[in-house]
């Protein structure tokens, strides 16, 4: 191979990458922006991004969670906490419900975990505070009214047990055994 | 001995040995409901099918049925075996409920378990539900009928293994339920282990419902200090407060059982109702004062008396509460002052009756729980297992089981589940009672015994004065003649002081005329025989120091974990004595009342919290492992929003550790040491180096310096006493020191009454049921009359129940005049 050859040709891949850039700049200089102008326009996120959790209620309006610590289980944070209670007519709840949003990486999987439908992320991510402990969100700051993506699950319709719905009267089920009859 | 191979390992087995506990050895665990070690097998979940690939059979069987045998080659993994476990977890799941969400099983259930390692995940059963409607059960167990996969666990264990009649199997075929008659309590005090056996929800612990799940629990090996049988527990704690305890497997102590007291009679440690009642700061004259304040006080008060009226002017007392490694600090502190040594016990007689008991236990004779589940012919002697030691009562009720005779020899009206027979005669006939029943079953004038057991057995009454009562000790003595494995339980509390002692040389006899005899202790409390084996050489109790308080002699004192107010029998002296004081320093968990009395309190931990060790009845020295780290519970409303270093109302010190600040005055968590420990005794040698194998270790020597030693109770029949004697009895529920404080336990305690034999009531004039108005040194108790015919005449029983001023009765033994008891 010539040696001068492959030096002129080295010189014009030079001066033609230099150009070529200075094209492309030139051509969106007279392009229309794509920018959004965050916080002053907002964007519709879709329905399913995994941000700021909430606490959901079932179709009549009671509070979902049962408290049965599968979502804090499942947290690869941990920050989950909770205490189970429960109310005069048997039905479990949450007596406090914490979620720690300065540790949470909104992985989404309590959300997965939850049997009940109770706890879901939402795409609403602007809750940055000033202070770490204000990050910290209770019961009161995470029930919503709603029933968030699923409208019609009743967890206690479903469960067996005698609340709300009596034992029987759960889909599926026979009316319960009378133990003091011999009838078959 | 059958060799067998499972999945393609060799192991031999015991004759008789089930396949599914063989392939246990191997670590390979068959999936089970049904089957229990306690409960035996039944077969009637067919969960456990396994593949006899060679042997006397082949095919698939179900392993809890089945022997081991020799050659039998059995395959856990075959496609077959697994395929028929599939079926059965689908088929359970056909009728299983929707609720694990809400079931407090959840997390540690086995059918949970086997539902997900099997892979059913979705329903194909278009049928319906079966369902059940649930029972109140009292206030410790929750039912849940729907969950039920009728394993027969509850009812194996409730009727056959424990002996109660109230719960058990109702209707047949797809109806089967399980429950009671009508709703109620559970007649049983043993019905918490319904909660540990059920492999599924039907049964939860109602104390802890909804409040936490397994995973969630920091759990520890732990130790009930409930009673002096030290039963092994598992505690588990979440949020800073203990919240659940299960029964932990030992099988020279507990079996894989507690009573319901152990397991539900933990809330004292997290403060009780709210959590308030516990004292978690130091105070000083009833004021809050800090740490380092507390002790500079403290330290600075006692150097200040020692110096004024000596060291000797100071004294101290520890109790059964106590943990070893309290009360060899305790001793240590006072040694290195020069003050008094320390005193455990309250009561001379108490003292004596333990130590002598203690001092009798030897590898030779003394019989471990387990010992009593397989004796033949138990002669109890002055106890009330039930109510003293509840799980030694599920022992004897084993032993019942297996064919063995009972007979219980109490003033008592004793009651326990299984058909025994009983002797009620007054405390000072029990001792001549059972030797006469040892001295017939042996023949002759003992030829073969060696001259010192030949002895004591020449000394031995043969002969009642009473005809019927002498053809009963020999229908009994017969019956002992034939017995392999006699046991005497002897307890230490109503029994004469002689009784422990004359027991022990009872069953030493029984023991050189041949048979594998023992004797098994029911001591009045968690660590007695350490107390006991402390104060062997030192005859002084907390009697000797009242007076040496009144005296003037002793000017400070300073208690231990001791409720001294619950625990001696005269508030007005006691009051008086301590007002007498310069000095008094109180430490405890507990809020015994004692800390607004106090110059100086200190709040110490429980052995929940530090870990601490135990020796129980037969001397077999447990450790409690530390659960969690103490605090007030943040439970019933959410924690604050702070950033804290310390754990609020936390950080208190065991006992030990603040009592070597008493010592040096240094805070810090100095203690004492191991090698200090060994010091203290020579029967805690065996406890080093204070690590134990988890099932405790045994400090009794192998045999005993006394034998046949014990006092003659020769010599007829004792004269009636006239009047009645007052004893003071321990129930299950509202008597314990300890079970005083938990909440958890108040459902439970009955009310008080003062028992009586009908014939003594008919010469008073009193009736069953009546309020009655009993007039004692100190005061007058008012207090409901029972009367029954199963007590011995010439005594009245009264509870040292938490709810009545015994306290009025001015000294121990308390002889009573019938006039002194009116209808109110
Ligand atoms: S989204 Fe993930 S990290 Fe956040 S709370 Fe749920 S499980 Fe925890
Ligand atoms: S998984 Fe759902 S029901 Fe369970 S505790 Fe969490 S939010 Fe409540
Ligand atoms: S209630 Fe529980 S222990 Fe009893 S049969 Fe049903 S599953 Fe078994
Ligand atoms: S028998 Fe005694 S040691 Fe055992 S659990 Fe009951 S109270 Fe505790
Ligand atoms: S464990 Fe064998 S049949 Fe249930």
């Amino acid at each position: 191979m010539n040696e001068n050859e492959s030096r002129l040709g080295r010189i014009m891949d030079g001066i033609g990458g230099i150009v070529d850039s200075y094209a492309v700049t030139l051509k969106h200089l007279f392009r229309k922006p794509i920018t959004e102008q965050y916080p002053e326009q907002k964007k519709v996120l879709p329905e399913r991004t995994r941000a700021r959790i909430v606490l959901t209620r079932d179709p009549e309006g009671e509070e979902r969670c049962v408290s049965c610590y599968l979502c804090e289980a499942v947290c690869p944070t941990d920050c989950i906490s909770m205490e189970g209670a429960e109310r005069g007519d048997g039905r479990r709840y949450a007596l406090w419900f914490r979620i720690n949003f300065a540790r949470c990486i909104f992985c989404g999987l309590c959300e997965e975990a939850c049997p009940t439908l109770a706890i879901q992320l939402t795409p609403d991510f602007e809750f940055s505070k000033y202070h770490v402990l204000d990050l910290v969100y209770e019961k009161e700051d995470l029930l919503i009214e709603g029933c968030g993506k699923n409208s019609e699950y009743n967890y206690y319709e479903h469960a067996g047990v005698a609340v709300g719905f009596d034992k029987g009267e759960h889909p599926g089920e026979a009316k319960p055994v009378d133990v003091k009859s011999n009838m078959p | 001995m059958p060799r067998l191979v499972i999945d393609d390992r060799e192991i031999e087995v015991p004759e008789g040995t089930k396949v599914i506990d063989a392939a246990g050895r191997l670590g390979i665990m068959i999936p089970r409901f049904c089957y229990h070690e306690a409960l035996g097998a039944v077969g009637a979940c067919r969960m456990c099918a396994v593949k006899f690939l060679q042997g006397p059979f082949k095919g698939v069987q179900m392993s809890c049925m089945v022997d081991a045998k020799d050659g039998m080659v059995v395959s856990t993994t075959d496609a077959e075996a697994v395929a028929f476990r599939k079926w059965v977890i689908e088929w359970l799941m056909k009728n299983h409920p929707h609720d694990c969400p809400v079931c407090d099983e959840g997390g540690h259930c086995l059918l949970q378990d086997e539902t997900v390692s099997s892979d059913h995940s979705r329903r194909r059963f278009l049928g319906s539900k079966r369902t059940y409607r649930d029972q109140y059960l009292g206030p410790y167990v929750q039912h849940e009928m729907n969950r039920c996969i009728h394993c027969y666990r509850c009812s194996r264990f409730y009727r056959e293994y424990a002996g109660y009649r109230d719960l058990g199997a109702m209707q047949i075929a797809d109806k089967v339920y399980f429950g009671r008659f009508r709703d109620g309590r559970l007649e049983s005090p043993f019905s918490g282990n319904l909660v540990d056996l059920c492999p599924t929800g039907v049964y939860t612990d109602k104390t802890s419902r909804f409040k936490v799940r397994r995973w969630d629990l920091e759990r520890a090996p732990s130790v009930c200090i409930g009673c002096s049988l030290g039963c092994n527990t598992v505690a588990g704690a979440q949020f800073r407060a203990v919240l659940r305890i299960e029964a932990r497997t030992n099988p020279d102590v507990n079996g894989h059982f507690i009573c319901d007291a152990g397991r539900f009679g933990y809330s004292y440690t997290n403060g009780g109702a709210g959590f308030r009642q516990r004292p978690r700061e130091p105070m000083a004259a009833g004021a809050g004062i800090g740490r380092e304040g507390a002790l500079e006080r403290a330290f600075g008060a006692l150097e200040e008396v020692a110096r004024k009226y000596g060291p000797e002017s100071v004294a101290a007392l520890g109790s059964d509460r106590n943990s070893v490694e309290t009360q060899c600090a305790l001793k240590k502190m006072c040694a290195a002052k020069g003050y008094l040594p320390p005193v455990f016990f309250l009561d001379p007689a108490a003292r004596r009756k333990t130590c002598e008991a203690v001092a009798r236990l030897d590898e030779r004779i003394a019989f471990s729980r387990s010992e009593l589940e397989s004796a033949d012919f138990v002669i109890i002697a002055g106890a009330d297992p039930l109510n003293e030691a509840a799980m030694s009562a599920l022992a004897l009720r084993q032993a019942f089981r297996k064919g063995g005779r009972i007979v219980v020899i109490d003033p008592r009206p004793v009651s326990m589940p299984f058909d025994f027979e009983h002797i009620p005669v007054v405390p000072e006939a029990i001792p001549r009672i059972f030797g006469m029943i040892v001295a017939n079953s042996i023949p002759g004038e003992g030829g073969g015994l060696d001259a010192n057991a030949g002895k004591f057995l020449r000394k031995l009454d043969r002969r009642s004065e009473d005809a019927t009562l002498q053809s009963r000790i020999e229908d009994l003595a017969a019956g002992l003649a034939a017995a392999k494995r006699p046991a005497i339980v002897c307890g230490t509390g109503i029994v004469d002081e002689t009784t422990p002692a004359f027991a022990a040389d009872c069953a030493l006899l029984l023991y050189r005329a041949g048979k594998r005899a023992g004797v098994f202790y029911v001591l009045p409390g968690a660590n007695s025989y350490s107390s006991a084996v402390l104060s062997e050489n030192d005859g002084r109790t907390f009697a000797d120091i009242l007076e040496a308080m009144e005296g003037g002699s002793v000017r400070a004192l300073v208690v231990v974990e001791n409720d001294l107010f619950r625990n001696f029998p005269d508030t007005r002296r006691l009051e008086e004595a301590l007002a007498r004081l310069e000095l008094l320093i109180v430490i405890d968990y507990l809020p015994t009342g004692l800390e607004n009395r106090a110059s100086v309190f200190f709040p110490s931990s429980t052995a929940f919290e530090t870990g601490s060790t135990f020796i129980n009845q037969e001397g077999r020295a447990q450790f409690a492992h530390p659960v969690h780290a103490g605090g007030v519970p943040i439970l019933g409303g959410s924690p604050e929003h702070v950033f804290r270093p310390d754990v609020p109302g936390g950080g208190q010190k065991p006992a030990w550790s603040i009592l070597h600040g008493l010592e040096t005055g240094l805070s810090g968590s100095g203690g004492i040491s191991a090698e200090e420990i060994i010091a203290s005794h020579p029967a805690f040698g065996a406890i080093a180096p204070l690590r134990y194998p988890v099932d405790g270790v045994r400090v009794i020597p192998v045999q005993s310096k006394e034998e046949f030693t014990s006092q003659s109770v020769s010599g007829g029949e004792p004269a009636p006493p006239r009047g009645l004697r007052l004893l003071l009895v321990d129930w299950m529920f509202g008597t314990g020191e300890i079970s005083a404080y938990s909440d958890t336990l108040l459902e439970s305690i009955p009310e008080p009454v003062l028992t009586m034999h009908s014939a003594d009531a008919e010469r008073a004039g009193l009736l069953d049921g009546q309020e009655v108005a009993l007039r004692l040194e100190g005061g007058t108790v008012e207090v409901r009359l029972r009367v029954t015919e199963k007590m011995a005449e010439g005594v009245i029983l009264l509870p040292r129940h938490q709810n009545l001023r015994w306290q009025k009765i001015r000294g121990f033994p308390a002889l009573i005049d019938p006039e002194r008891i009116a209808a109110l």
